[in-house]
């Protein structure tokens, strides 16, 4: 152990108060720190994997053409300026896409919705839903919809083409359960009757309020559509690269290609927001020990003028002095960090036992936090900073304190 | 200038103050001290013999002249070389003794020891218990300082000043606050160490049987030593 550590060992031993007053500081920082990012990003997460899990990391829908320009040199590049396109409804050849997909390393499956939007009744209740004409095998693949399913049974629906799955919300509103009935209504204003098989739950508000899946061929039937697939689902190794591969099948389709970012975009910068401001709003907390800490050592300094003083007679270098009340900031800083992440960790499992009815942008029953261990880094990182800074400066003050004006004040 | 002398200065200048208040603490001022020697530096108050003290002791840098510690002019080291010498070659002893008062006297004795770091932590206290043990404080090692009564804090000062075996040992003073009679007896604990080892030591008094028993006394006035004389020669 050097001089100096055992010195500000000892000169915090003996000032249990305000070491405690320092350690709470730091302590209440990284904690309160540690369960509003898991809080805030536990949020956006849940968001994120029922996104992906319901819609995909990355869909292709309408395929475009480039308009005419009247223009006698045609253009060099292969990309077409998304304002000089022009759009037709639905995938031609959706098949042949997800065949030359597959054989990109990130794709890990891929499925054709025949989507469209129609009205629902189910005794007195009617809704606006929207219809997922999916292929069962490829949906369950792609998607987490077996996951999601919160009543009745996938095998239902599997085996049964006059069946859906109707969103949690929605049943709701049309007052169904599974094995009841529920009426769709074609575009040619005939409805046709399904049996519920299942509920789903994604926990996306939009989704689970609007969504019914049925079979493929039948959505087909209903919505009168000329084509299969009015877009293609894709689930990806890595969602992260999603806007890369977009880009890439918008130019080898000739399809519109959508990440999950760049759909999702305003819902995550909300998120982002909320993150950013709940993060200023506790690294004041941290910033506030970070002044009691000053305080402390500052007060320190002042009582142990006398002490380091003598030290510096008995051969104690500055940078020793100043080493002595770095390393007092050192052990509060270490010491508040670690038992704050302990303490941060229980609020966050604390918070995710609060339950909480909310059916908005997401549908949850408690506190979703989510565990991610660069919570714990940054708020280290930004207790560990705000403490070095409190402590430097009295550290400073005390190592430049010289020390025959104090050794003086007994005798001249 | 004598070739074995541990510590000396030439023509030691200093001031002390700015502008209006400024003042002309030391004029001039030449020593030695040899070892195996006493020397006591006397003078009504604020002629400057704590200055010089600080000064011979590497604690403050002086206006003009210089200070050599073992024959090396020392002056005009930095301030890390100053604490390492500081460290090795001298040891202070306070009027009011300046004790950390949470630690307790064997750990106070052990605060150079372990800026100087070449003994391991139970050599340390070991030569801590015996430095206390000399100064007859064997039974109060584990006290905290500031339960000690005055003279047994003086005394844990004295111990603490011969912790690394220095060549000269600075006293400002060091029976100052102290009744005559644990007084003399620190006086004459430090002179024999001081004779035993053949150190040096060089103290600030105002107690005139203390300075006629130094083998040296030296009479500052105005910034200046105006007479110095051995033992015996008045």
């Amino acid at each position: 152990m050097t001089p100096p550590l055992y010195i500000a060992l000892r000169f915090l031993a003996h000032r249990k108060r305000a070491l405690l007053l320092s350690l709470s500081g730091v302590v209440c920082g990284v904690a309160f720190f540690i369960c509003m990012q898991a809080q805030t990003q536990g949020f956006a997460k849940y968001f994120i994997d029922s996104t992906l899990g319901s819609n995909g990391a990355l869909i292709i829908r309408s395929r475009f053409e480039p308009r005419q320009i009247n223009s006698i040199v045609p253009t060099k590049t292969s990309n077409t300026n998304v304002a000089h396109r022009q759009y037709f409804e639905g995938i031609t050849n959706a098949n042949e896409i997800m065949r030359v997909s597959r054989q990109f390393s990130n794709v890990v499956s891929c499925s054709p919705v025949l989507r469209g939007t129609l009205s629902a009744r189910s005794g007195f209740e009617n809704a606006t839903v929207e219809l997922y004409g999916i292929d069962p095998a490829l949906h369950l693949q792609t998607t987490d919809l077996a996951h999601q399913i919160a009543g009745g049974s996938l095998y239902d629906f599997r085996n049964r083409p006059d069946s859906v799955i109707v969103g949690s919300r929605l049943a709701e509103t049309l007052n169904v359960e599974v094995g009841d009935t529920v009426q769709l209504l074609s575009p040619g204003a005939q409805y046709r009757r399904f049996g519920v098989a299942a509920i789903a739950k994604s926990g996306v508000g939009a989704i689970d309020s609007t969504r019914v899946y049925c079979h493929a061929r039948v959505a087909q039937t209903l919505l009168r559509k000329p084509y299969a697939a009015s877009l293609i689902i894709y689930k990806l190794r890595d969602p992260d690269r999603a806007p890369a591969l977009a880009q890439h099948f918008e130019n080898l389709f000739q399809h519109d290609a959508a990440s999950w970012q760049e759909r999702e975009a305003s819902t995550l910068h909300l998120f982002l927001t909320l993150r950013l401001s709940a993060a200023i709003t506790v690294s004041l907390v941290i910033l506030l020990a970070g002044f009691g800490i000053f305080n402390v050592l500052t007060m320190t300094v002042l009582s142990k003028m006398k002490e380091i003083a003598i030290l510096r007679s008995m051969g104690y270098r500055r940078r020793d002095i100043s080493a002595i009340f770095l390393w007092q900031g050192g052990m509060i800083a270490a010491v508040g960090s670690l038992v704050g992440c302990m303490a941060g960790a229980f609020l966050s499992w604390g918070v995710s036992k609060i339950p909480i009815h909310l059916r908005g942008l997401l549908s949850t029953d408690y506190f979703v936090v989510a565990w991610d261990w660069r919570h714990y880094v940054w708020a280290i990182l930004l207790a560990m900073i705000s403490v070095f800074i409190a402590s430097y400066v009295p550290a400073r003050r005390a190592a430049q304190l010289p020390p025959v004006t104090t050794l003086r004040g007994s005798s001249v | 200038m004598k070739p074995d002398a541990f510590l000396s200065c030439q023509d030691i200048e200093r001031y002390l103050g700015e502008d209006e208040s400024r003042v002309h603490a030391l004029r001039g001022v030449s020593l030695e001290v040899e070892p195996g020697s006493v020397h006591a530096v006397v003078g009504p108050s604020g002629c400057g013999k704590s200055t010089l003290l600080y000064i011979l002791g590497l604690l403050d840098h002086p206006d003009g002249g210089f200070v050599m510690l073992e024959a090396e002019a020392v002056s005009h080291l930095p301030d890390d070389q100053l604490a390492r010498r500081r460290n090795e070659f001298i040891g202070f002893i306070f009027q009011f003794h300046f004790l950390m008062e949470d630690f307790t006297a064997q750990e106070n004795v052990m605060i150079p020891m372990r800026r100087l770091g070449r003994l391991p932590e139970t050599a340390m206290r070991d030569r801590a218990a015996g430095l206390l043990e000399a100064v007859g404080l064997s039974d109060k090692l584990q006290r905290a300082s500031r339960h000690l009564s005055g003279g047994e804090q003086q005394r844990v000062a004295i111990a603490r000043a011969l912790a690394n075996d220095p060549r000269v040992v600075l006293a400002d003073e060091p029976t100052g606050n102290l009744d005559t009679k644990n007084s003399r007896r620190a006086f004459e604990l430090l002179q024999s160490i001081v004779h035993q080892n053949q150190m040096a030591m060089l103290l600030v008094t105002h107690n005139p049987a203390i300075a006629e028993a130094c083998d040296w006394i030296h009479e500052m006035q105005d910034g200046r030593i105006i007479a110095s004389h051995s033992r015996g020669l008045g």
